[in-house]
């Protein structure tokens, strides 16, 4: 199998085919930070940055100089462009994340527990909101994506160790935020 | 999975109910559309494109040249004036990719 680099040069001097190998290579990798950057509401929006992201990356090649690798790279772009992205549609964002409404209605015993289970969820969706990109990002990618902890590390191209320690401050900020609330997360 | 203190698991497990949702993926044939896009992304212009862009410059160069003789300059200053600057706009992606292919192979 050729390596990324071999793949790039071949990209660099024209070779289509050799560009469609690292979209293949690439589209899960970069649909995935996307996704988790976005959120759930925004699935198809995400699906665009995927395709934006590639397009710049086809129109750029050229001065890809490999001082990086080209998985860094490719990150980058794409966490750029979903977060620009994310700010321009925010405004169409809901107050809360719908999704959770539908899951209250849940096999738990009782309407007045699935109505508390639905606010605390919905407070819930509204701290992850708050918080800082990265952290929403390591959170989206852990819990809804099932990504693992080096998954999250190599998807946000930090260490191993930063992953973790963004996914325990995001718990213990969520947690504080929860209980200022008046939420018990037991 | 990372290592939680007891008070942890709390948020940890409202985290997996409430996050729990259908994982999405990209369309099967993404791939497909992302590579015609870039194909027609880089497709060179069409021939009705580069016809009609050639009769502009050519106008605009016989425009120029009426223009400028009839400001009484002589036909060498107006040659140097319209080709100068065609000889640097025509060098100018050469130089780039000269310069380009000459800094990777020295970072090699």
């Amino acid at each position: 199998m050729e390596s990324d680099s071999q793949l790039v040069a071949r990209a660099q001097s024209g070779d289509q085919q050799a560009f469609a190998e690292l979209v293949s290579r690439y589209s899960a990798l970069v649909f995935r930070p996307a996704v988790s950057i976005l959120g759930r509401e925004f699935i198809p929006e995400a699906e665009d940055v995927a395709q934006e992201v590639f397009l710049k990356v086809h129109h750029a090649i050229e001065s890809f100089r490999g001082e990086a690798e080209f998985s860094s790279w490719i990150y980058r772009i794409t966490f750029n462009q979903a977060v620009n992205l994310k700010a321009r549609v925010r405004f169409r964002s809901p107050h809360a994340d719908e999704t959770v409404l539908h899951q209250a209605v849940s096999p738990e015993p009782g309407p007045y527990r699935q109505a508390e289970t639905a606010q605390r969820d919905q407070a819930l969706a509204e701290c992850i909101q708050t918080l800082p990109e990265v952290y929403q990002s390591a959170l989206r990618l852990y819990y809804w994506l099932g990504a693992g902890v080096g998954e999250v590390a190599v998807l946000l191209g930090v260490p191993e160790n930063t992953a973790k320690s963004y996914l325990y401050r995001a718990r213990q900020l969520l947690h504080g935020m929860l209980k200022e609330r008046g939420y018990s997360c037991d | 999975m990372t290592e939680m203190e007891p008070r942890e698991a709390g948020i940890d497990s409202l985290l997996r109910r409430s996050m729990a949702a259908p994982v999405p993926s990209l369309p099967p044939d993404f791939d497909q559309r992302l590579m015609r896009e870039v194909r027609r992304s880089s497709q060179p212009l069409d021939r009705y494109r580069r016809i009609l862009l050639t009769g502009y410059g050519l106008t605009s160069v016989v425009a120029s040249a009426v223009v400028m003789r009839g400001q009484g300059l002589d036909w060498g200053a107006i040659a140097v004036m319209i080709l100068g600057p065609l000889a640097l706009v025509a060098t100018v992606p050469w130089a780039r990719r000269a310069t380009h292919t000459t800094m990777r192979h020295s970072a090699k």
